[in-house]
């Protein structure tokens, strides 16, 4: 076979937990003259592998026991960013479960094999598969980095000679088009598909770019659409209920995000969009129901996260069952060790102890989630149940500047809003209360950026970079911070000599921005001023 | 078919399959294997008729490449039946095509296999277009389809005797239908030249 000289040096993962299923796809892999093989039977080993090697190709049984399935998985990789792009993910599945694989949209494998399959179906498939992965090498390596403007640019490239990867290479145009927030652009390409067919995907994609555009209704009319002709298709649901949410309906909502799960219980981020959104809509029965399943069918797997609980132990204590919470977050503190978890674990245990009326327990719960070291590198999740635990302990001002910290340090995320203003409402503010609150943390960045930026223009360097590094440092996602530091430090540099300390400062505030955002327009500006340096 | 008759075809299938995976590793059983994978198949078969009738049956369609799709249908072919030469012939293979990959590719493999069994020597598979309909086509040097099975063309079978090649015929016109666009559906068709012809037309 052709491919056999090509294939003796890819590496392949083998993910089935039937020892017959590995021992037939053994063969059929060295049979097609594949030479680095892994086989394992679950999960938590094929993580392990998957962080000590790069795979060129990963082969997943759909199912995979009692506990999370093979599309839970791909989920869990896609959106950790455990698994290059390029390396090509096949799915194993049954015909029952093949329908689950191929709507998956998002996050769906680059192939699938339907069982039975013979060995030369097997090797036809991944011999196309191989094809694909070379064509698609640069595209792929862009997507890795983020880099959304060289992902256009290498598909514009190759779009031109119309060949048979023609719709693929238009998808991932478009959606680069989204992440570059140019809906029109994507749009057009979207409507370029849809003019021949009424593709799934498409559709869906021309519903974000309405949505980006300002056109909610008009995205949420298609999204039932799709709905209506593809009942399977679930994405669709999961977009339609963040719209219904952020228009305010979180009933109708809710009521979306449960019909997605009739069809399909589906993958750990929808049961949290949906237990988060239950607690919210002041139906704790719901989120307890839909967690308790979940994490029951999760219990020993990594897709699961201490928040799970956290969300799981608040519609316990929503509905009075304080005690049911705390023994729940006991047993959680043994399943999670790393710092973000035990801070999210020490507010939530917080919060429950209150509720139970052990006011010393939880006021030493709370100090312990408070004493986390670098508060800077906390997510936002953890960020959050510390500032619930402090409303319950009735710490105002510790709640606040919690919070204020987090919309600070994700300027530009209207979700992260969202859940902001979830919590203050949940500490029993008003609406108008939640917005102003939010709308004078976000003037104080701005004012403080605005200072340090007049502080660079009037020559006084110094205190712009102390300003702005601080700034930065604090709020590290906050890239207005993070780009102005780097520039300001260029700007002294140009001005007043370098000195490695300078130096080295410079670059590790621009390296972030270049990491978080490789087209950050600051990034443009900061090359200009080192030309000059360079003069 | 009821839930419980479909669980226990379900679970038939699945130890076919296994049966015929272990058939292919012995390596001196491939025709056993192939009877395996058949039956197996035509159990899936069942399965999706099945979920036809109670209206979960679903196209998801996206672009094939078709040239592709028969290369690993014959590829497949072969491999069960080794004494028949598969060709493809792709020249007039559009670079695109709209459908439901693991659907269509059911309903050709069940013709694909008969065209096989039927074949003297000789099985050829075509992509086409027409009337802007793409065709995927089967044909063998084989005696040709009966008068009877002509007359029919994928009806649904109504007796026992026609639970054979009928099922496979009924399942793919099904498919086939299952695939509209503007109204316009796909269909299924038979013909004689020099053996039996088996074609799919997809809008």
């Amino acid at each position: 076979m052709a491919i056999v000289s090509a294939v003796s040096d890819k590496w392949v993962l083998v993910i089935d937990d039937m020892e017959g299923m590995r021992a037939q796809l053994r063969m059929a892999l060295s049979s097609a003259g594949f030479a680095k093989l892994h086989l394992v039977g679950n999960i938590r080993d094929a993580l392990e592998y998957m962080a000590k090697n790069r795979y060129d190709v990963v082969l997943c049984d759909y199912s995979l026991g009692d506990s999370t399935d093979g599309q839970q998985f791909l989920e869990y990789l896609r959106t950790n960013d455990l698994i290059a792009r390029n390396t090509i993910f096949v799915m194993i599945t049954a015909e029952q479960s093949y329908e689950k694989v191929v709507t998956a949209s998002e996050c769906a494998p680059d192939d699938y094999l339907l069982k039975p399959f013979t060995a030369s179906q097997f090797n036809a498939r991944l011999e196309k598969q191989l094809e694909r992965q070379e064509y698609f090498t640069p595209i792929d390596k862009a997507t890795d980095e983020k880099n959304w403007l060289r992902v256009i640019d290498e598909c514009n490239k190759k779009l031109a000679t119309k060949d048979k990867y023609y719709f693929e290479l238009i998808k991932i145009k478009a959606s680069a088009l989204v992440k570059e927030n140019r809906p029109q652009e994507a749009a057009d390409l979207y409507r370029e598909i849809l003019a021949l067919r009424p593709i799934g995907w498409a559709r869906l994609g021309l519903a974000r770019t309405l949505v980006m555009q300002g056109s909610k209704l008009e995205a949420q009319v298609l999204l039932q659409e799709i709905i209506a002709d593809s009942p399977q298709f679930l994405a669709a649901y999961d977009l339609l209920a963040r719209l219904l949410n952020e228009s305010g309906d979180k009933q109708e909502s809710l009521n979306i995000l449960q019909k997605a799960r009739e069809i399909s219980p589906g993958t750990m981020s929808r049961v949290r969009e949906l237990s988060t959104l239950a607690v919210s809509a002041g139906k704790p029965e719901i989120a307890e129901a839909v967690l308790k399943q979940a994490l029951k069918k999760h219990k020993y797997s990594p897709v699961r996260q201490a928040n799970d609980y956290a969300v799981l132990s608040t519609a316990l204590v929503n509905q009075g069952k304080a005690k049911e919470a705390l023994t729940l977050m006991d047993e959680v503190k043994t399943m999670f060790n790393d710092e973000t978890s035990n801070v999210v674990i020490a507010a939530t245990e917080s919060v429950a102890h209150r509720a139970a009326g052990n006011t010393e327990q939880a006021e030493a719960a709370l100090a312990r989630a408070m004493s986390s070291g670098d508060r800077s590198k906390l997510p936002v999740q953890a960020m959050v149940s510390l500032a619930n635990a402090c409303y319950a302990l009735g710490k105002e001002k510790d709640a606040t500047d919690l919070l204020r910290h987090v919309v600070q340090n994700n300027q530009d995320d209207s979700s992260i809003k969202g859940k902001v203003h979830d919590v203050l409402v949940a500490a029993g503010k008003n609406t108008s209360e939640a917005d102003a609150m939010i709308e004078e943390s976000m003037k104080e960045v701005i004012m403080l950026n605005n200072n340090g930026v007049r502080k660079a223009e009037a020559g006084q360097l110094t205190e712009a970079i102390e300003l702005l590094c601080q700034a930065a440092d604090r709020l590290p996602n906050n890239l207005q911070f993070v780009g102005n530091a780097s520039l300001v430090i260029a700007l002294d540099i140009v001005r007043n000599g370098s000195t490695s300390e300078k130096l080295s400062r410079f670059i590790r505030y621009r390296d972030a921005l270049k990491k978080k955002s490789p087209n950050h327009p600051k990034l443009a500006q900061i090359e200009n001023l080192l030309k000059q340096m360079k003069k | 078919m009821n839930d419980l008759s479909a669980a226990v075809v379900h679970d038939v299938k699945n130890q076919l399959a296994e049966l015929a995976m272990r058939l292919e590793k012995r390596g001196d059983a491939q025709q056993e294997m192939a009877i395996a994978i058949n039956a197996a198949r035509r159990l899936s078969e069942m399965l999706l008729i099945y979920r036809q009738d109670t209206n979960t049956l679903s196209v998801n369609s996206d672009t094939v490449n078709p040239a592709d799709f028969l290369a690993i249908l014959a590829a497949e072919y072969r491999e069960l039946f080794p004494q028949t030469t598969i060709e493809i012939n792709p020249d007039k293979a559009p670079q695109f095509a709209f459908f439901d990959d693991a659907l269509v590719r059911m309903a050709l493999s069940n013709a694909l296999h008969n065209a096989c069994r039927y074949a003297k020597s000789r099985v050829v598979l075509s992509a086409y277009e027409k009337d802007k309909m793409v065709v995927l086509e089967v044909s063998d040097d084989g005696h040709g389809y009966s008068a009877s099975m002509m007359a029919e063309a994928g009806a649904e079978p109504s007796a026992v005797s026609g639970i054979g090649t009928g099922l496979g015929l009924y399942l793919a016109r099904r498919i086939a239908e299952l695939h509209q666009l503007d109204g316009r559906p796909g269909r299924i068709e038979l013909g004689n030249a020099g053996g039996a012809v088996f074609r799919m037309m997809l809008p």
